[in-house]
């Protein structure tokens, strides 16, 4: 059905089309959104409504899309990603320089060379773990950052700083800030969704996915860990079809009269669109988190046919399906804490790595083969690594560090097989080219032609952006198409 | 929204208010200048000015500097005894003095200044927040003006001080002012002394009030604030008619007297204790079975408008104004004892076996002043916990005082678990009768055990007698011999014959008939007997063990694995200004006496904090934002108040009012400020977007509670019975948590058993269930806050959720269907009239000639297409509803009906029932 150069844009036209038929309402988007194109690339101080039709960035962008597998708890960077042979060597000798714990209590001054060994992948000779073979696959897709630093030592505090750009609460995090820049190019799908845990909510829970001080309509709309993945998606028997079309056209009469007797009120604006988009969700909802369509080998390539892979497996899969159609950010979460490994880890973290491993690698291969991750930025990775040090000498693990730990980043815009930063010789602290959260959201609103500095909302503060006065640089060592040479 | 994992150290680092709150950019500078400049300087006349540093003010050290220097710097130079580099950044001769690498600042002279090229560099400060070039543009001023202080510095600074003047300085620690109330030009708007305050304001700024809004719109606004549920369209009617010149009056006492009241404003006091009927803390979330007894004390206290000095003391100390063992207590003394169920809200882990139990019991103390300090005094005194407040003048040990106040209480090393903690109501009476019936218990089953011993002794006689007689004697003596004692041969025989073993338990085996009846006679009289046992009456409270004092320790770190110095109970040093003190161990009283000293100082009227933080929580519950836009915050973090005279004012007679919460009504719903139309004008937006002002009302979004209440108020299916066990919730066969006993198996699978719930299902929503990690699939949409451990202020937020719940959750096609048939009954088969009827019950008000019109064709419409669709598919003749009912309805009634239920449902969906004008 699809030519092989059909572009990615065009492919999750036709997918939108053909799977709910070019209705009016299709027809009506694409002219709103051939309209809503000249967005301006300064702030919009008088955007007095707000929606989310899809705007044209100032720059043409690289990515589109976004998926995040968000890993909270803080992945062990020295155990999977960051080979120590110095740290090897020196295992279980004292550690004399200065290091900051979580847990000062439980501290030991041992050092813990990595269990795991290291080998390298792909033709870029990535050095990666054992832990994590199937991201070796796909190793000349990603570009490994080993130099990440936050500096704020606890989970929710660097969460937010790299989901928000600040360590503070009650901030927008990325998906809002993605969705209020650019809109969605799925008028039927939320522009930002999340797809939590089955086993519960991350640290600072919904206020991973909140809007902020931005408007209301910018929320992340959460996924639920089973089916029904969304509540209340299905119209009763009674009230499906046209009994409902019927409920909905008086309402959206009732509603703009009601808005009409009370001007400039954004949250009934706000109102009205939810009830359009909840309308069309009910279809484009249900067809996207479905996924028995898929082939066997798709299946099969993200793990759903394994009990261990299956959860995650098949919300990585979910999350193409959802980017496919034209969802602007989509964020996995792991559970409460699934990385925080103080103690036992030895266990646990290859247990973890064992459920998320292939579904991740396999989201890379899958996002290649349909040609959607030239324009898809994935991400991976949570809000800390590990200390080199033991906590815990009865039962070892590794205590919290912001001062440098690892992530990485495939597709939209980003180089393939790509190394950036190191840390010390210990894996303790960043030392060269480090990429703090400043940076990596410089980059990231870069990739998608935005200015993380220039996008931003009218406070009753002042102007409120992601980086708010900041300094983020570009790391253009990573990209592509860096800033110069664009 | 599953129960929210707090966060480790969350008391550290994370702010106490869970939802959205602007923060600003610039350490201890007063965020609002940014938003009104324009008046900024006349708004904060009675308190700091900050805001205000133009260009030709000067800055000065402690109050432009210092707080830069000690958000970035302080941690490691100048707090700790220990000082990084030897430089202590404290006060402005320390750092000319400097450390290790020379003086830090040279007056006059910013680019010379080792602090400022370390800071712009960006290496310091080290960690991820760097100043904002703001706060070093602040620096390099006041360096380059010559470093100048207001004052001199203290000739001593005991090594980590880190409380001085200037932060005994901050407004919210001033004592509460006396304002006069001020002139007007437009005198003749004012109807209360709020409207003076709130108008001088508007006046300075050119604007005024908003015209008055339209009457019906007003009684709803009003009986949804008081009661949280709509009028009724007489009540409505009767007012709009009036021409009483005090209606108005008239209808806010009368509202205020309904027990819905109490319903109503208790939630949002609920909401700030965080109350739920559940532990929470772990997975397991356990079932709190008599939490509920302290959410009916709340709501009789509020109904019987119990002055709040009392109802603050009864919560704080009510153990301690009783004698333990707290036995054949009075009414009053019972209420007294539940009330200390606010300090028994937080979550709680200790009862879960798989919680590390020590540091479970410190998150419940950590959580409790959590719970304490944001509802009473405003401040989020947890980064304390593990080292100086980094922007409030709290110091650790500040904070160990504070926890001292309830340590004796919580005795962590003594712990007592959840259950361990309820006191039973029970009288001397109700014992003894209960002591009785367990007596009785204690024969019957002696008697049972006897009757069925014979009945095993006579089955085995019976048996035997069937043997060989050569056997019986052995098989007697086999039987006789203890198991272990027997001979191989014994052993043999009862292989042989099993009956030889015949015991109470298999003895049915034998008998099956009689050992049926002999069953249902015993188990009969039992359960017979044990109705006669009186009904558990327990309470979760606080209480103390007389005699039991334990030490405060202050944590180093936090870390109850590393306790430092002991410390005495205490208030917060920059609050205790009278020199109160708290005794260690009250000889007057058989308990401790500290948490009752405490609230009596709360309570004394001269406290700066309590009454200005209680009277901003009632006016955000009436305008929807608090004069201080940060309930749990009046540090220097939090907002400063948008009228502070106001504010005090306010505070000052509530308290010397008598601590009356309905006067404090009477007086804000009987003002012209709360009665303004909520329609926004272009001239006032300009100027005040945000209404700060308040020169009109705000339009709100119902919460989550009313919605549902509001629909059930709305079909006529709401029941009125109050108080009492709360309204289970449990998940449905697709994880959606529903009200319904929970018949799970203990695998937490559906057993398919429904157990009905009759009138309790129609409760109003105070008195569903709240478990923590079960929020009720019609609320949690809207908002429903997670409570860990409380909620400062509601979200309102906007998204597909809600939408979706509205269109499709059953609750909400049920609820238009019984409306729809109200409105038959009542405004018979014209469908002007019933149009007008739905929209009065459902919105409060009278539809226009249009809305009439556009409603009448809606439904027109939507029986034509109904009848259509019937032709093109005939319905099966006998309609399940007509199987219930012998007079089958006309189809023709049946469309009209369904249409009418349609336009009622769209109706519920809308803004004009989802939102208060």
């Amino acid at each position: 059905m699809f030519h092989s150069d059909i572009s990615h844009f065009s492919r999750r036209h036709l997918l939108a089309q053909s799977a709910f038929g070019l209705s009016g309402l299709a027809a009506c988007w694409l002219q709103q959104s051939q309209q809503a194109a000249a967005a301006p690339p300064k702030p919009d101080l008088t955007r007095r409504a707000f929606d989310l039709k899809p705007r044209q960035s100032a720059q043409a962008p690289q990515a589109t899309a976004m998926i995040s597998m968000f890993m909270q708890g803080g992945p062990s960077h020295i155990d999977m990603f960051d080979p120590k042979p110095e740290l090897t060597k020196r295992h279980l000798q004292s550690f004399t320089g200065d290091i900051k714990y979580d847990n000062a209590g439980e501290a030991s001054s041992r050092l813990f060379g990595s269990p795991w060994r290291f080998r390298k992948y792909g033709q870029c000779e990535m050095d990666l773990s054992e832990l994590v073979p199937h991201l070796g696959s796909v190793a000349d897709e990603i570009c490994l950052i080993r130099s990440m630093h936050t500096g704020v030592n606890n989970h929710g505090e660097s969460i937010n700083a790299l989901n928000t750009g600040r360590q503070l609460r009650g901030r927008p995090s990325l998906g809002s800030w993605l969705s209020y820049g650019l809109g969605t190019e799925c008028q039927d799908l939320p522009a930002f969704m999340i797809l939590t845990d089955p086993t519960g909510l991350p640290v600072l829970g919904v206020e991973n996915w909140q809007n902020g001080w931005l408007p209301a309509v910018y929320q992340g709309t959460v996924v639920r860990p089973q089916e029904p993945r969304i509540l209340n998606l299905d119209a009763t028997p009674e009230l499906r079809g046209r009994r409902q079309e019927h409920l909905l056209n008086y309402l959206r009469q009732v509603n703009q009269q009601y808005q009409e007797q009370h001007p400039g009120e954004l949250d009934i604006a706000a109102r009205i669109q939810s009830y359009e988009l909840a309308s069309r969700m009910q279809t484009a909802a249900k067809e996207a988190m479905d996924i028995s369509k898929e082939s066997e080998s798709v299946h099969k390539l993200y793990g759903i046919d394994n009990p261990v892979t299956k959860d995650y497996g098949t919300r990585c899969l979910i999350a193409r399906r959802l980017v496919e159609r034209g969802v602007r950010f989509v964020q996995l979460h792991t559970g409460n804490q699934t990385w925080d490994h103080h103690g036992g880890i030895t266990t646990a973290l290859p247990d973890v790595c064992k459920k998320t491993d292939q579904p991740a690698a396999a989201l890379i291969q899958d996002l290649k083969q349909t040609g959607l991750l030239d324009t898809t930025l994935v991400h991976w990775g949570g809000e800390m690594g590990r200390l080199p040090v033991i906590q815990n000498e009865k039962n070892i693990g590794r205590d919290h560090n912001t001062y440098g730990f690892s992530m990485w980043l495939a597709g939209g815009g980003v180089k393939g097989g790509c190394i950036h930063g190191e840390t010390d010789e210990l894996g303790h602290k960043a030392v060269t080219d480090v990429v703090n959260h400043y940076d990596y959201h410089a980059t990231l609103m870069y990739l998608f032609g935005l200015d993380a500095s220039q996008l931003s909302f009218a406070r009753s503060t002042g102007l409120g952006s992601l980086l708010d006065g900041q300094p983020g640089r570009v790391v253009s060592e990573i990209l592509r198409r860096p800033p110069e040479s664009t | 929204m599953k129960c929210q994992a707090v966060p480790d150290c969350a008391d550290c680092h994370e702010n106490s208010i869970r939802n959205a709150r602007p923060e600003c950019g610039l350490v201890g500078s007063c965020r609002v200048s940014h938003i009104l400049p324009l008046f900024a300087v006349l708004l904060f006349c009675a308190t700091e000015s900050r805001g205000a540093t133009g260009p030709e003010t000067e800055l000065r050290f402690e109050q432009d500097v210092r707080p830069i220097l000690k958000a970035h710097c302080w941690h490691c130079h100048g707090e700790e005894a220990e000082l990084k580099g030897g430089l202590d950044t404290r006060l402005v001769r320390l750092m000319m003095k400097g450390g290790d690498s020379g003086p830090a600042i040279v007056a006059g002279n910013h680019s010379d200044s080792l602090l400022y090229q370390k800071v712009a560099s960006g290496e310091m400060p080290p960690a991820d927040k760097k100043l904002s070039e703001a706060e070093t543009d602040v620096l390099v001023r006041w360096l380059d003006a010559g470093a100048p202080t207001s004052r001199p510095e203290p000739e001593h600074l005991p090594p980590g001080e880190t409380l001085m003047e200037e932060d005994r300085q901050h407004w919210s620690f001033q004592p509460v002012a006396r304002p006069e109330i001020p002139a007007v030009r437009h005198a003749e708007l004012v109807r209360s002394p709020v409207d003076a305050f709130l108008l001088s304001v508007l006046e300075s700024q050119g604007l005024s009030f908003n015209v008055p809004a339209d009457p019906a719109t007003l009684v709803r606004r009003l009986y949804l604030d008081l009661t949280g549920l709509p009028p009724t369209p007489e009540v409505v009617e009767r007012f709009v008619s009036s021409e009483s010149g005090n209606a108005w009056e008239l209808l806010v006492d009368e509202v205020l007297a309904s027990p819905a009241y109490g319903e109503r404003w208790g939630r949002h006091w609920l909401d700030v204790a965080g109350y739920a009927d559940s532990d929470g803390y772990s997975e397991a979330d356990p079932e709190r079975k008599w939490a509920w007894k302290y959410r009916d004390y709340v709501i009789r206290s509020f109904n019987s408008d119990k002055p709040w000095n009392q109802f603050l003391t009864e919560q704080l100390a009510g153990d301690e104004m009783l004698a333990p063992p707290y036995q054949d207590l009075t009414p009053e003394q019972s209420d007294q004892l539940t009330a200390t169920g606010f300090l028994r809200m937080a979550p709680d882990g200790t009862a879960d076996s798989a919680s590390e139990q020590m540091l479970a019991r410190n998150d419940v103390m950590a959580d409790t002043i959590r719970v304490v300090s944001t509802s009473l005094l405003g401040l989020s005194v947890g980064c304390a916990q593990c080292h100086e407040h980094r922007y409030d003048p709290v110091t650790q040990e500040d904070y160990y005082r504070l926890r001292a106040i309830f340590e004796p209480a919580y005795d962590w090393k003594n712990w007592r678990n959840p259950n361990a903690r309820l006191v039973s109501l029970w009288s001397a009476e109700t014992r003894t009768a209960a002591a009785a019936v367990d007596a009785e218990l204690a024969e019957i089953a002696v008697k049972r055990t006897t009757e069925l011993d014979s009945i095993v002794a006579e089955t085995f006689e019976r048996e035997l007698t069937k043997l060989p007689a050569s056997v019986q004697s052995l098989a007697r003596q086999a039987r006789e011999t203890t198991a272990d004692k027997r001979t191989d041969e014994q052993n043999q025989l009862i292989r042989q014959y099993p009956f030889l073993n015949v015991d109470r338990g298999s003895v049915y085996l034998y008998l099956p008939d009689r050992l049926t009846g002999f069953t249902k006679k015993w188990d009969e009289l039992t359960e017979e007997t044990r109705k006669k046992r009186p009904a558990e009456d327990l309470v979760m409270c606080l209480t103390e063990e007389p005699g039991k004092i334990p030490v405060t320790h202050l944590f180093s770190r936090g870390d109850f694995q590393q306790p430092r110095q002991e410390v005495a109970p205490g208030e917060l040093t920059v609050l205790n200004t009278s020199g109160s003190s708290i005794p260690l161990d009250d000889p007057g009283l058989p308990t401790s006496g500290r948490r009752l000293a405490w609230a009596r100082r709360l309570t004394s009227g001269d406290h700066p904090l309590l009454a200005r933080v209680l009277v901003n929580r009632f006016w955000l519950q009436h305008f929807g934002r608090g004069l201080v836009g940060t309930p749990g915050d009046f540090g220097v973090k939090g907002e400063r108040p948008s009228h502070p005279e106001l504010l005090d004012w306010l505070a000052r007679t509530f308290m010397e009012e008598g601590w009356s919460l309905k006067k404090f009504h009477r007086m804000i719903l009987t003002s012209a400020a709360w009665r303004q139309s909520s329609v926004r004008r272009p001239e006032h937006d300009a100027i005040d977007p945000e209404n700060r002002l308040i020169g009109r009302m705000s339009v709100r979004r119902l919460e989550a509670e009313t919605v549902r209440d509001a629909m059930l108020a709305v079909s006529g299916q709401l029941t009125t019975q109050m108080y009492g066990e709360p309204v289970p919730v449990s998940p449905d066969d697709v994880g959606q948590i529903v009200l319904a006993i929970d018949t799970r198996d203990s695998a937490g699978r559906p057993s398919g058993k429904m157990i009905p719930l009759g009138d309790r299902e129609f409760r109003r929503s105070i008195y569903v269930q709240v478990r923590r990690s079960m929020p009720l699939g019609v609320l949690e949409p809207f908002d429903l806050p997670t409570l860990t451990p409380n909620c400062e202020q509601r979200s309102s937020s906007t998204g597909p959720g809600q939408a979706l719940m509205m269109l499709n959750n059953p609750f909400v096609q049920q609820n238009s269907k019984v409306i729809a048939q109200r409105v038959v009954k009542e405004a018979g088969s014209d469908t002007a009239s019933q149009v007008q009827r739905a929209w009065q019950l459902i919105l409060g008000k009278k539809a226009t000639e249009a809305e009439v019109q556009q409603a009448v064709a809606f439904l027109a419409d939507e029986i034509a297409a109904a009848e259509m669709a019937e032709e093109v598919t005939p319905q099966p003749s006998a309609p399940t509803e007509g199987a219930a009912n012998p007079e089958a309805v006309p189809v023709e009634e049946k469309h009209s009906q369904a249409a009418l239920s349609l336009l009622c449902h769209a109706l519920l969906s809308s803004g004009g029932f989802l939102y208060a004008d």
